[in-house]
């Protein structure tokens, strides 16, 4: 005990065996009126805060608060993430959709509330602490095997090294110890501490790297570590490869693909113009077309063409209707107010007056499908100009509707009005009506000028012109009809009469 | 019977009026403490030493297929449109669900007082986190550009100045995943510390004492710090007890809240959840019925803990299989053609073989644990665990895949074929987890003394005092 008297005295530790001695004597320490006491034992002792008179923690709240925090913590990083700093709308939901941001509060509720559990327990704990003086006893290292353990501190207001251990002697316990300071080395090694140096010291360089990267300019190529998008690995024209059969990295054209600039066109056909008499009459507004079928980009020469080229389109027939100027109004009902001076370019240019197809009954009813889909709408299945959008302009009295034409007028006829005229107008239009060269491909418009042809035929025929083995067919079929319409237009007549009376 | 149990005590008997014993033979605390200390402190054997090299020669395979796959790209993957998910996602889902056994066991049984939970919560914990770890890694390289797997969390970038998509499912799920693997690694470190304190105090070496007493904090045993410690393990249970069952509900969001046949239904939640805990408890019990007798732990793993999971593994095996019942009446009665058409594709298109896989493994087995001897047989156990882990990845595999493969579009319907890099993942993900679990038999504490000493503090007042009284 000599050597025990220079240090400072920390408090007296008794051991015990069992539980229930352990609780007896928490008891009788606690009545003798000791206040700083503590037990110690391999597990947790049911029954020691009242034996001893400890108080409940606080730990509760600190957990409690936690998770409040997490929640409010995990709602406003999403609100202010997705709705307030970088706003956007997923699948039409509001900017707070708060069932949406459930699941992630939640999960950080739980989170923060469990740090506050573990964290908080250790804080209250005073851990982690290495340094204890009670474990300066090696046989205290059995309260984590199967003793317990009691001990008075010496900062105890009754402490009393004689009183204690006397009580001590009174609990049946075989063992009591002075606790004492630690008097070994609280000296960190050295050699810890330049480890601790070097892990940190290693651990900034590739902080420093990425800084110095990030903060200086360079006019050395980015260094990459992972390639990402930024080098593709597209072949070489000349190079081989294994995913074809043939070896080659460069695929050959598919069949039937034309270079730019390579395609033969025939210029008639695609225009309605003879070019050959367009050339000997204006050389350079055919050079125009021509170029302008060939090379549908942006003419970059300084000649301007005749029509303003403000509008670019890609396709070649719509490029068309500038140069041949169609915008110019000249035929068809509102001929008179045609300027009287100079004649129209529509007058003046070459049409081609024959269709170039070949005219057959295969032709004739591709033009019928055609003429169907796209021009009866407006000039009516017959070409009477009287199809269902003009029933309805009609209807509504549209004030800025200008009737479609009909097909069978004199104006319209061959010989005033050519095949290829009459093509230009159905590629790129004509006062309300549109081009229809980007939906309709040239021949099927050809077929539509063949039909259109047939119909003004049909329109104004007389029954000598029908062959005679189907003349009296259609004869019957006429009067049949007639008779029709007669008992129709009375029946209606009858019935306009008699309901002003039922009025 | 008395074999399988060493002192001849057979404590899967109910006796009127007694608790069962959970702690076999004549037992003290310091008998404890030196079986459980044992299994660290002496020698490994052979069998550990093999099972290690090859967990680890696993483990390797898995870092070198991974390396190839970030060098060469996803393509090494069966993944093929419109199988996105493939094989990577059916492990993610499969390991998810290995890790919820260990936390329910705390946390949840911890909650209802179930005390047999106290010889076998550690090392369930540990599997979880091990498992954790192993479902961690698959969406983290399934992302596709793996190194910048970190654009998944909310910082402040100077590079995309942009947050993530918080209404996305599949961010809740890094969330969920995320904070479940830190609290189930706090709740294990927690409960591990009063051992960890055991084992340092037990250290004959100086490094090793120095070690577990820095991971041991100083834990000197005082009873204000046992009464906070309990205090807080009692919280951290009932704040793990909602994470656990969160957890495989937000991972089943990431099929539920799409628009797939065969995905869309509010049924997944509760089915995803009894699925985990179905597929966690076997795992539990497939490596703890070889380990308890490698170890010695027999006397504190015992047949009664045996025949309790097994029992927990009837029931939600049951609640699976009535799930998937369930599914096909919905399917029917919803009147959906996609739906419908998902389903009976599932059962009779190119994939019937993997859907009735699932039914036999996950539906049929367990039902055997209505009979008792089936529940008190060690080996009969293992073997009926283990194929409800093949039920069990199947079942994910069923899911991921079959909806996939054949949606909407049946110009874009194809067949899934893994490639031999999606084989060696999920092999070598065994390999991370044995390797994890054995480190840990031979490093921690694999029961948790300080419960099972007062579990067997408890047994002693009631012998002592009477039963009847407390």
């Amino acid at each position: 005990m000599s050597e025990n008297n220079e240090k400072k005295v920390h408090g007296i530790v008794a051991e015990y065996t069992s539980v229930d001695s352990l609780l007896n004597a928490c008891r009788r320490v606690r009545d003798a009126g000791y206040k700083k006491t503590d037990a110690f034992a391999p597990f947790a002792v049911h029954g020691i805060e009242k034996a001893l008179g400890i108080k409940p923690t606080v730990l509760p709240w600190i957990v409690f608060g936690c998770g409040a925090v997490g929640a409010i913590v995990g709602l406003t990083m999403q609100i202010w993430m997705n709705s307030i700093d970088y706003p956007y709308i997923i699948s039409g939901k509001p900017m707070i959709s708060l069932p949406a941001f459930i699941p992630v509060a939640y999960e950080l509720t739980i989170l923060f509330a469990a740090f506050g559990a573990f964290f908080g327990m250790w804080a209250l704990n005073g851990l982690p602490r290495f340094s204890n003086p009670i474990f300066t006893d090696p046989r205290f290292d059995r309260v984590t095997d199967d003793r317990f353990f009691l001990y008075i501190d010496a900062k105890d207001e009754q402490f009393d090294e004689a009183g204690v251990r006397q009580l001590f002697g009174d609990t049946g316990t075989e063992y009591i110890q002075t606790v004492v300071d630690d008097d070994s080395s609280s000296k960190v090694p050295k050699g810890f501490f330049i480890a601790w140096a070097a892990v940190i010291g290693l651990s900034v360089i590739p902080v420093l790297v990425v800084l110095k990267m990030r903060l200086t300019k360079s006019s050395l190529p980015r260094f990459h570590v992972f390639f990402d998008m930024d080098f593709s690995p597209a072949k070489d024209a000349q190079q081989t490869t294994t995913l074809f059969a043939d070896g080659r990295a460069m695929r050959p054209d598919v069949a039937g693909t034309v270079a730019r600039g390579d395609m033969l066109i025939d210029m008639d056909y695609m225009t309605g113009i003879d070019m050959e008499a367009l050339t000997q009459v204006d050389a350079r507004r055919a050079e125009r077309l021509v170029r302008s079928f060939a090379d549908p980009s942006p003419q970059q020469e300084g000649e301007q063409p005749p029509v303003a080229d403000t509008e670019e389109t890609s396709a070649p027939a719509e490029k068309t209707a500038e140069e041949t100027g169609v915008q110019e109004e000249a035929t068809g009902e509102t001929e008179s107010a045609a300027p009287a001076a100079a004649p129209s370019v529509m007058d003046t240019t070459p049409w081609l007056t024959q269709n170039p197809l070949p005219l057959n009954k295969q032709l004739l009813e591709r033009g019928q499908t055609y003429f169907g889909i796209y021009c009866s709408v407006c000039h009516g299945l017959n070409g009477g100009g009287n199809g269902l959008v003009n029933r309805r302009a009609q209807k509504i009295l549209a004030t800025n509707w200008i009737p479609p034409s009909k097909l069978n007028q004199p104006t319209l006829a061959q010989d005033v009005y050519p095949d290829g005229k009459l093509f230009n107008t159905i590629s790129n239009g004509i006062r309300k009506m549109p081009g229809y060269a980007a939906q309709i491909t040239t021949r099927d418009r050809w077929a539509i000028v063949a039909y259109v042809r047939a119909l003004q035929q049909s329109q104004n025929a007389s029954i000598n012109e029908v062959p005679a083995a189907e003349r009296e067919a259609i004869l019957k079929q006429q009067a049949e009809v007639k008779k029709q319409l007669e008992e129709q237009a009375a029946a209606e007549a009858a019935q306009a009469n008699a309901e002003p009376g039922d009025n | 019977m008395s074999l399988a149990i060493p002192n001849g005590l057979d404590n899967t008997v109910e006796r009127p009026g007694e608790r069962a014993p959970l702690v076999l033979g004549e037992t003290d605390y310091h008998e404890i403490t030196e079986t459980v200390c044992q299994v660290a402190e002496r020698k490994p054997s052979t069998s550990w030493v093999i099972g290690f090299l090859v967990s680890f020669a696993l483990l390797q395979w898995l870092g070198i297929c991974i390396l190839y796959l970030i060098y060469t790209g996803v393509g090494v993957w069966g993944n093929r449109s419109p199988i996105f998910w493939g094989w990577p996602i059916v492990n993610f889902v499969f390991w998810v669900g290995i890790g919820h056994a260990g936390t329910l066991i705390s946390a949840i049984l911890f909650l209802f007082r179930q005390e047999w939970r106290t010889s076998i919560n550690r090392a369930a914990e540990a599997m979880t986190i091990f498992a954790v770890a192993c479902a961690g890694t698959f969406p983290g390289i399934h992302v596709g550009r793996a190194w910048l797997a970190f654009w998944l969390a909310p910082y402040p970038s100077l590079n995309l100045w942009m947050w993530p998509q918080f209404r996305s499912p599949l961010l809740w799920d890094v969330f969920a995943v995320s904070t479940y693997g830190t609290v189930s690694l706090l709740f294990w470190y927690m409960g591990m510390v009063p051992d960890l304190a055991t084992f340092r105090d037990r250290s004959k070496n100086k490094w090793r004492r120095m070690a577990y007493g820095i991971l041991s904090l100083g834990w000197s045993g005082s009873s204000r710090h046992w009464m906070r410690y309990e205090k807080a393990y009692a919280l951290l249970a009932a704040l793990a007890a909602p994470l656990v069952l969160s957890v495989n509900t937000i991972v089943s969001f990431d099929f539920a809240v799409s628009q797939v046949p065969g995905w869309h239904t509010t049924i997944f939640p509760p089915y995803f959840v009894a699925g985990a805990i179905f597929s966690g408890f076997a795992m539990v019990l497939t490596l703890m019925i070889p380990s308890r007798k490698m170890l010695g732990l027999e006397k504190l793993i015992t047949i009664r803990h045996l025949d309790n999971m097994c029992k927990i593994i009837l029931a939600t095996g049951s609640m699976v299989g009535l799930a998937y019942g369930t599914e096909f009446f919905i399917a029917w009665y919803g009147q959906v053609q996609e739906e419908k058409f998902a389903f009976i594709n599932r059962a009779f298109g190119p994939y019937w073989w993997a859907y009735w896989t699932m039914v036999t493994c996950n539906v049929i087995s367990p039902q055997l644990f209505w009979v008792k001897k089936f529940r008190t047989t060690p080996w009969i156990i293992f073997i009926i665990t283990i194929f409800v882990n093949i039920g069990m990845w199947f079942e994910r595999f069923v899911i991921v895949v079959t909806s996939l493969s054949r949606d909407y579009v049946p110009s874009a319907w194809a067949y899934f074929s893994p490639t031999w890099v999606d084989w060696s993942m999920l092999i070598g993900s065994f390999g991370l987890f044995m390797t994890l679990f054995l480190l840990f038999c031979r490093l921690m504490p694999v029961i948790n003394m300080a419960e099972t000493k007062s579990t067997l503090a408890k047994q002693i007042h009631l012998e002592e005092h009477g039963y009847g009284n407390h």
